[in-house]
């Protein structure tokens, strides 16, 4: 079991819900409206006055096995409108319950 | 959930929603009436007593101003004036606009109940209301040559009557039609052989005209009912009565008199277009609606004439409601204009037709869900309520073009429309709610202002400030649901779109990167920028300010002219029959843009009220002209009045003239006039001034006509009986005036029955007995012992003057000089003109003047709107500086406010524009559009700055970006206001002035707010960060101190 934490431009937020349901991920937890900033390049999305954008979050635990086929997709997504940001991390589960 | 997800959310109930605003307020269009000025209630109020026999001497003395002293009390009086004549005093009682009238009236009448101090044989003080419902709004001509003797029954039967029943029509009352009447002519010389008097044979040809019923009786088995029925059935009848007897033979009314039936001897006579013919007037009731009246009467009329007889033609004179229509039509057709002008700018701007549908779409909304409020709120279509929804057009798109632009802005970097539709909607909802309500903030304090402007525009800032709200609320439901549906990702572009787009968009890129370079020299030349602005604001207001001029209302061309031409007292009719027909033949022949012209003379019937209600005279002339349509003709009213005034002063014969343009002195659209008040008590000392006055503003080229306000004394004759010998006859003054009267004006004997009507039967001495003095002299009163005595036995017959009826204007004697505006100035100009030539009179000691009437409304109306401009400037101040939370911007943005006045006056003077009360409206509404482009451009400058770049560099960068957003929202309103300002309609002259205010004041307070906003901003920022340095450094060298003491 791995963890994917999924931290995009709002605007990402769907596309990138879509993709882990289309791929086998069926449980997931996610924030739709909190701030952030990337740590290379591009606008931070506060939801402020200066920086109104603002960025959603999903954390999903997968198989092993799901996690390259989600993020090539989700890498995909990036490319396909890189201005608006979309990062994933993965790491291992040690337990559940 | 926000506003905007779930309209995004729901697309079937937000499209819902404002389909059915939609056709809640296409229902409402339908249904609403039309009008030309927003309904106000009349302002004053009139208190009539008649005290018979007082002369207007002791009528002032006795009863007006015990009146007046009484209902001075009465609250919201503005002016109270008074006409104390013969018989009778007219109090008028004058108060604010848009007061209860109903409240004022129950005040008025209690006032009156506590009056005890009048004369015994006074009437009671009886109260009127008039109001604009009074004015006909038809006349009618009737022509006719075979019928004319009995055209009066012809027109009351078929005409009057038909006309009178139509729902919503008040009087109808036909003028110039003598009626019939059976006239018993009477030789005095035969009268006195045969020891007969006036008054006998009156007696005698009512007795012998008599129907009565003599009870019933039985015959046999059945009741009958016995009648004598002896009225006469013919005229003819009467010359067998048996008057008298002389010497054992019965003496005939054939051997002393005539019987003529024939037409009142004097009466108003009028011809329209020279064929002599009747008028009808016809009045609505209060509160009916002109137009549907109007329409309803010209629906009725072909009926009517068909069942008239053939000679008979009846014509339209003056329609009121033709002018409303027209210029209704006109506005409709500029709204029109102005929503195909503001398409075709966002369509430029936008360059996809999909993101400018989306954004049209809300005028239609926003301005349909206006007209709910009208019905709702039972107003009326009229060019406030037009002219607003046209001022409104460019400005709703507003908050729709922000929200496009965002959207858009996200879609582009990649967003999907339905999400980028939610949260770029929320990333500037607080922004457009702001601009809102700086719209809000100017419009709203509209509906507070009182008086006459504001019973105008209450409805102008209610319809705005619907209209605002609607439209943001369309820009934050709406417009994002429709973005999230319609707008694509990457949208294919035909190649038409590339050849026509790509130069646009070039060009627009390269004005921004232009106008970015110039924001960047300007804030590095700050001191020179803001020096420039200061000498450009000032040479401004150096230059235009000493050629502005002001005025109300403009005249507005609806095309009619009312003349009113006196000749001197006691002309006789012929004489002025004759002068009226050359003066209408040289008319009609100088103005070949006349449609119908209609002159009316003669002394009227008393018992004619609207006839005699109007000034009315063997010697007076009044003629109504209608003119085509100004749409249809080269010359303005105001020129065609000049040509008829140039006609009327080359006849010498002619005392006094008035030509009204437009029908109407004063008031909305009515003529422009001064009218000096002069108040003092001798009549010698105030004649004296008021002449001089008069003469020395003939002579003033900015004045075309004086007309002085008191008549001269008129003369008269007057038989003065001596007492001593009347009563020595056994006579006295009443029954020797009664005496008088039956001969000259004549006794009604009876009526004469026909087909249902009563005509009079009048017995007096025939025409040719009563022609001079001597005729009159030669009058024998009879005693009671039946001796008859002569006039000149009794008395002297001699010719005097009356005095004129006694005007007074808040409980002192005046008289008032009124100058006409000529062609080509404004008010202003004759204000100033006459002020300076009253301050060269040598005005005798207590005689003062002051500014009456027009110039005194509009004076009080710029008050209100001066206040009411400051509170504006406050609102919007107090509204920017919640929006940024801080006191410097707002006080930045403001900077843009002076040159919107500076492009105002260019504009006014350059097109030589007078400022009137329109105008000012224009200037007010101006406070809240120029800010907005400040607002747009410091928010952003706050932005960058926010992210981190220098002061400069954010002014630049912030301009750049912004310019497009400012270029179109300017454009918008700007090209939104050219059909106002440029239209050639009907009315157009009305809502000119406020297009011009709009167009010049916002184009340069546009130009100047790019490069001088950001100019201001950085000098308050660079204050702000010296400041901040300097503690910086401080504190460093504190540190450095403690540092080194330590």
């Amino acid at each position: 079991m791995k963890a994917i934490f999924i931290s995009c431009s709002q605007a990402h937020f769907e596309d990138a819900r879509t993709i882990l349901n289309q791929n086998g991920a069926r449980g997931y937890t996610f924030w739709t409206e909190l701030g952030g900033q990337g740590s290379v390049n591009g606008e931070p999305h506060y939801g402020d006055h200066t920086w109104p954008q603002l960025n959603s979050s999903i954390l999903s635990i997968v198989e092993d096995h799901l996690v390259d086929r989600i993020l090539d997709k989700l890498h995909k997504l990036d490319e396909s409108a890189p201005k608006q940001g979309l990062r994933a991390f993965v790491w291992n589960i040690e337990r559940t319950i | 959930m926000s506003l905007y997800q779930s309209s995004v959310n729901k697309p079937v109930t937000t499209i819902l929603i404002f389909v059915a605003i939609a056709i809640l307020g296409l229902f409402s269009l339908i249904k609403l009436p039309v009008n030309l000025i927003p309904d106000i209630d009349t302002n004053t109020i009139m208190v009539m007593t008649s005290y018979a026999g007082a002369s207007a001497e002791d009528i002032e003395n006795n009863v007006t101003k015990p009146l007046e002293s009484i209902l001075n009390g009465v609250s919201d009086l503005k002016h109270i004036t008074s006409q104390s004549k013969e018989n009778i005093s007219i109090v008028t009682l004058e108060f604010n606009y848009g007061e209860d009238i109903d409240i004022l009236t129950n005040d008025v009448r209690d006032k009156l109940d506590m009056l005890t101090t009048l004369p015994d044989e006074c009437g009671n003080p009886i109260i009127f209301k008039f109001g604009a419902d009074d004015i006909p709004i038809i006349m009618l001509s009737a022509t006719a040559n075979e019928s004319m003797t009995g055209l009066y029954k012809i027109l009351d039967d078929g005409v009057s009557s038909p006309l009178a029943r139509i729902k919503g029509v008040g009087a109808v009352s036909i003028m110039g039609a003598p009626e019939r009447e059976i006239q018993i002519y009477c030789d005095p010389y035969k009268l006195e052989a045969y020891n007969l008097s006036i008054e006998q044979i009156a007696q005698i040809v009512a007795q012998e005209n008599r129907n009565l019923p003599a009870g019933n009786i039985d015959i046999g088995s059945n009741t009958y009912s016995m009648r004598v029925e002896q009225e006469f059935n013919d005229a003819s009848e009467m010359l067998d009565i048996v008057v008298g007897h002389k010497d054992g033979a019965a003496v005939y009314l054939r051997d002393v008199a005539t019987v003529d039936d024939r037409l009142q001897e004097r009466s108003q006579e009028s011809f329209t277009n020279k064929v002599q013919g009747a008028m009808i007037v016809i009045q609505k009731q209060s509160g009916a609606n002109s137009v549907e009246i109007a329409n309803k009467i010209h629906e009725k009329l072909p009926s009517l004439q068909k069942n008239l007889p053939s000679d008979v033609k009846l014509n339209v004179i003056v329609d009121t409601s033709e002018n409303i229509v027209n210029t209704i039509n006109a506005l409709k057709e500029t709204i029109i204009i102005t929503f195909i002008l503001v398409m075709f700018v966002v369509f430029v701007f936008l360059g996809r037709w999909r993101a400018t549908f989306i954004i049209i779409l809300s005028i239609p909304i926003a301005l349909l869900g206006s007209f709910i409020y009208l019905f709702a709120s039972g107003n009326t279509l009229n060019i406030i309520s037009l002219s607003s929804l046209s001022i409104a057009i460019g400005m709703v798109v507003d908050d729709a073009i922000v929200v496009l632009e965002n959207i858009t802005t996200h879609i582009e970097k990649g967003s999907r429309p339905k999400q980028a539709a939610v949260f770029a909607t929320s990333e500037v909802s607080i922004s457009v709610i702001a601009s809102t309500l700086t719209m809000l903030a100017v419009f709203l304090p509209l509906t507070l202002i009182t008086g006459m402007a504001g019973v105008l525009f209450r409805q102008l800032g209610w319809i705005v400030s619907i209209i605002m709200i609607i439209s943001t609320t369309a820009a934050l439901s709406l417009v994002p649901m429709l973005c999230a549906y319609m707008l694509k990702l990457n949208p294919k572009q035909t190649k038409i779109h590339k050849i026509l787009f790509t130069p646009i968009d070039k060009g627009l890129n390269s004005l921004s990167n232009g106008y970015g370079k110039a924001v960047d020299w300007a804030a590095r030349h700050r001191g020179t920028t803001v020096l420039i602005a200061a000498v450009f604001f000032a040479l401004t207001l150096v230059l235009t300010l000493p050629h502005l001029k002001t005025e109300y209302f403009p005249t507005q061309d609806n095309a009619r002219l009312s003349v009113t031409i006196e000749l001197p007292v006691g002309t006789r009719q012929d004489i002025t029959r004759d002068l009226a027909l050359e003066l209408a033949d040289r008319i009609s022949s100088s103005v070949p843009e006349i449609r119908c012209l209609n002159i009316r003379e003669g002394q009227a019937d008393s018992e004619n009220t609207i006839a005699s209600m109007q000034s009315n005279g063997t010697h007076i002339i009044s003629m109504n002209i209608s003119l085509i349509s100004v749409t249809k003709r080269k010359r303005g009213l105001i020129e065609i009045g000049e040509v008829v005034r140039d006609i009327l002063r080359e006849y010498s014969q002619i005392k006094k003239f008035n030509v009204i343009e437009g029908g109407q002195s004063g008031g909305v659209g009515g003529q422009n006039a001064v009218q000096v008040d002069i108040y003092g008590y001798s009549f010698e000392k105030t004649d004296a001034v008021a002449a001089d006055l008069a003469a020395r503003l003939r002579n003033v080229p900015s004045c075309t006509q004086v007309n002085i306000s008191r008549d001269e004394y008129a003369p008269e004759y007057q038989v003065e009986f001596d007492r001593e010998k009347l009563a020595l006859n056994g006579l006295n003054v009443t029954t020797a005036a009664q005496y008088l009267r039956n001969r000259i004006n004549g006794s009604i004997a009876s009526y004469y029955r026909e087909d249902g009507e009563e005509y009079d039967i009048l017995v007096r001495y025939d025409k040719k007995y009563r022609e001079s003095i001597e005729d009159i002299e030669n009058i024998t009163i009879y005693n009671s012992l039946g001796q008859g005595i002569k006039v000149r036995d009794l008395g002297i017959v001699k010719e005097t003057l009356t005095p004129p009826t006694i005007t007074r204007k808040d409980r002192e004697r005046y008289l008032t000089v009124t100058g006409i505006v000529a062609k080509g100035y404004a008010m202003s100009d004759l204000v100033e003109d006459a002020e300076k030539e009253l301050n060269q009179m040598d005005i005798p000691l207590g005689i003062t003047w002051e500014f009456g009437g027009t110039y005194e409304d509009q004076k009080d109306s710029f008050r209100d709107l001066v206040i009411l401009m400051t509170l504006v400037l406050i609102l919007v101040f107090i509204v920017m500086a919640a929006q940024f939370e801080s006191l410097i911007s707002p006080f930045v943005i403001m900077f843009s406010v002076p040159f919107g006045f500076s492009g105002v006056f260019i504009g006014l003077v350059s097109t030589g524009s007078p400022l009137g009360i329109m105008g000012m409206i224009g200037l007010l509404m101006l406070l809240g559009i120029v800010v907005k482009n400040g607002i747009v451009l410091i928010d952003y400058t706050i932005l960058c700055r926010e992210r981190g770049m220098g002061i400069i560099r954010s002014v630049t960068e912030a301009g750049r970006s912004r310019l497009r957003p400012v270029l179109m929202t300017t454009l918008t309103t700007v090209l939104g206001m050219f059909p106002l300002a440029f239209g050639t309609g009907e009315g157009a002259e009305m809502w000119r002035s406020m297009g011009l205010t709009m167009i010049f004041g916002l184009s340069l307070s546009t130009l100047v707010t790019l490069i001088l906003v950001p100019v201001v901003y950085s000098i308050f920022s660079g204050v702000g960060v010296r400041k901040e340095r300097k503690k910086e450094i401080k504190k460093i060298k504190r540190a450095a101190l403690m540092a080194a003491n330590n």
